[in-house]
């Protein structure tokens, strides 16, 4: 069980609560979110988010997984840091 | 209509619900839906008006899960929309379609704690599967419209539309919309031909298959397709208790349920595998028991809509992302026709030699199991069965003999007390063709009982049976157990409490509420049974009843439910009694 840092890459819907339910998701589990950056891309309707986390491969899978099946988040990538 | 005409956001919201299906709306009103209300009476739909938010939305869920369709539900700002909560969180992890209408403070009000203000998609994010804020009332038609399609796609779920009053009142003309397209949700997922290959040609050289059914069978209408795999390759069948339904337990090739309260066939039956489809399942931890233990022979198979459920719990040979209906009916062509005696006859060894079975504790006294057994018999097995949560829950899934997909209600990842008899009235009004019974402990059923009124208010002839044993019975069986008969907190009659909840013995009664009372003052046909002589007559006279009816059976309080197998253990630690 190695923790180590990942950075999720996430592409999402620039609309309201969106930032909200990604941070949500992963601290519900208990998760602690190290670095946070959010802006804007060329495309103003999407937003890009950069997102450094502590966990172990399987978790971090999980977490993507989640992302994923969210509604407002076009893509998930992620590098171990 | 004008293209052109405007209307309020209200009854833009109330014309989109009828464009979107919605058959039956369940609600309670309150100020900050009022406008919406105000639309209701000229709803092309009618309007179920429950007694509590928490009701409310299980009689939505109760209608989702008897017919599929998402079912929908309406209620005010701050209290109205956080007793909505538990409702959605029970739909949410059972994957069930609903819409869950919040009203809200108006926009200008928003942040300044205004009277009866709740950030209600903050609080219902987490148990939902998704939360719309309407912003402008322009937004309601297609808010409306992506709301049902994220309801009924990928895994269902509960999607909450917050709109505020202000926006209820705002004139808009916009439209409800042809199509919805979503730019960043795409859950339709299809089985590539290699996976399909593989899982035939895994399927055509097991020795030892099992095939897991659960919940997911039952929401993509692949119950005939799982009887046909199943007899044509001549596979075993157990399923999950969502799973209860999407295969006749009388097939000679049911393994019943598995799990913590399981048949011994059905979890030996996994253990021995060395293959198990999973369709539509989770691999919930009342599975699976010690994951380093389960299923230590198996090659897994997991196909289910949902990406992050496959993987999640255990590790799997093969994951298919896709409709599990798509996936059995591809390849059932490549599957090849076989039986499997020398299997098959050890399951049916385990079968004879470890039936799920129980006997009676005290003469005089009612089993709990024996009611159950005894619906079975006097609805010839074909009444959709509501259950609460605990014990009761466990029996019904145990003496029923399920062989119809969506007959099987009950609250399964999350396990909520007071689901039952909400959840009934839901699924009775959506299925006024089939004979509905809810079975509930005496806990849960005080839960939400005020929700009879509205069973009685429609005319509905369910029969809602309250096992009544004095106790929080699955909480006491674990005290029993696991907690040294440390008996705190579960006990709900006045005599046998632990010291810090002692009560006056002199109270005329040892236990309050006489259901009998209790559903007659709500207006309902009320029984109690005590004799076990007198139970089968008394439940075959209620089923009969063209009224609602409430039935209190007193049973035998030490009643446990076995098999068990301890949670976190492996299926050898299995114990039956």
């Amino acid at each position: 069980m190695n923790e180590q840092i990942y950075r999720l890459n996430c592409y999402v819907e620039n609309k309201p609560g969106v930032l909200a339910r990604i941070v949500g998701l992963i601290s519900g589990r208990g998760y602690n979110i190290q670095t946070l950056n959010v802006g804007p891309t060329e495309d103003g309707t999407v937003s890009r988010m950069k997102i450094d986390i502590l966990g172990t491969e399987k978790v971090v899978e999980q977490i993507i997984l989640q992302l994923r099946n969210q509604v407002n988040v076009i893509e998930v990538t992620s590098r171990r840091m | 209509m004008n293209q052109n005409a405007k209307r309020t956001g209200a009854q833009a919201l109330v014309e989109s619900l009828a464009k979107a299906g919605t058959e039956v709306l369940f609600g309670y009103p309150g100020g900050q839906a009022l406008d919406i209300f105000n639309c209701l009476t000229d709803a092309k739909f009618p309007f179920v008006l429950g007694r509590h938010e928490q009701g409310c939305v299980h009689m939505a869920d109760g209608y989702a899960r008897s017919t599929g369709k998402p079912g929908v539900c309406l209620v005010t700002s701050g209290p109205g929309a956080t007793n909505t909560i538990t409702g959605l969180a029970t739909a949410n992890i059972d994957g069930i379609p609903l819409i869950v209408i919040t009203g809200q403070v108006p926009m200008s009000l928003i942040g300044t704690d205004a009277f009866q203000e709740a950030d209600t998609t903050g609080v219902a994010r987490g148990v939902s599967k998704h939360c719309f804020l309407v912003q402008s009332a322009d937004e309601i038609p297609e808010i409306v419209a992506e709301a049902f399609y994220i309801a009924t796609h990928g895994k269902p779920g509960p999607v909450v539309i917050d709109i505020p009053k202000n926006c209820q009142q705002a004139l808009t003309s916009a439209q409800y919309p042809e199509r919805v397209s979503l730019r960043a949700y795409h859950p339709e997922s299809a089985a590539t031909s290699a996976q399909m290959n593989r899982l035939a040609k895994l399927i055509n050289e097991a020795e030892r298959p099992v095939i897991y059914a659960g919940g997911g069978v039952i929401a993509s209408g692949a119950a005939k397709d799982v009887a046909t795999l199943a007899h044509r390759a001549g596979i075993p069948v157990a399923t999950t208790l969502m799973g209860l339904g999407s295969f006749d337990e009388r097939d000679p090739l049911s393994l019943r349920m598995a799990g913590m309260h399981g048949t011994p066939a059905a979890n030996w039956a996994m253990n021995d595998a060395d293959l198990i489809i999973a369709l539509g399942v989770r691999f919930s931890d009342r599975v699976t028991g010690k994951i380093s233990k389960y299923a230590p022979k198996a090659r897994i198979v997991h196909v289910d809509c949902d990406p992050a459920s496959i993987g999640k719990n255990v590790s799997v040979a093969l994951g298919i992302v896709a409709d599990v209906k798509d996936v059995l009916t591809t390849v059932l062509s490549r599957v090849k026709s076989a039986t499997h005696p020398e299997w098959t006859s050890k399951i049916d060894g385990w079968k004879k030699s470890h039936p799920v079975t129980w006997s009676q504790m005290h003469p005089n006294v009612i089993m709990p199991q024996a009611v159950m057994e005894a619906i079975d018999k006097a609805t010839g097995g074909r009444a959709v069965m509501v259950t609460d949560v605990g014990q009761h829950q466990m029996w019904a899934a145990q003496h029923f003999r399920y062989s119809i997909p969506r007959h099987f209600l009950t609250s399964g990842g999350m396990g909520t007390m007071g689901f039952g008899i909400p959840a009934a009235i839901g699924a009775a009004i959506a299925r006024p063709d089939h004979k509905t019974v809810a079975v509930c402990g005496d806990g849960g059923a005080q839960m939400t009982f005020e929700e009879v009124v509205v069973a009685v208010e429609h005319k509905l002839p369910v029969t809602f049976v309250v096992i009544n044993n004095g106790c929080l019975g699955m909480v006491r069986q674990w005290q029993e157990l696991f907690y040294g008969k440390n008996y705190s907190g579960s006990i709900l009659t006045v005599r046998g409490r632990a010291a810090n909840e002692r009560l006056e013995q002199d109270l005329k009664y040892d236990y309050l509420p006489d259901f009998v009372k209790l559903a007659e003052a709500h207006g309902a046909e009320a029984y109690r049974v005590i004799d076990p002589a007198k139970l089968d007559a008394t439940i075959a006279r209620a089923v009969r009843s063209k009224k609602t009816t409430v039935v209190e059976v007193i049973v035998e309080p030490r009643a446990n439910v076995y098999p068990m197998i301890p949670a976190g253990k492996p299926v050898s630690e299995m114990v039956f009694k």
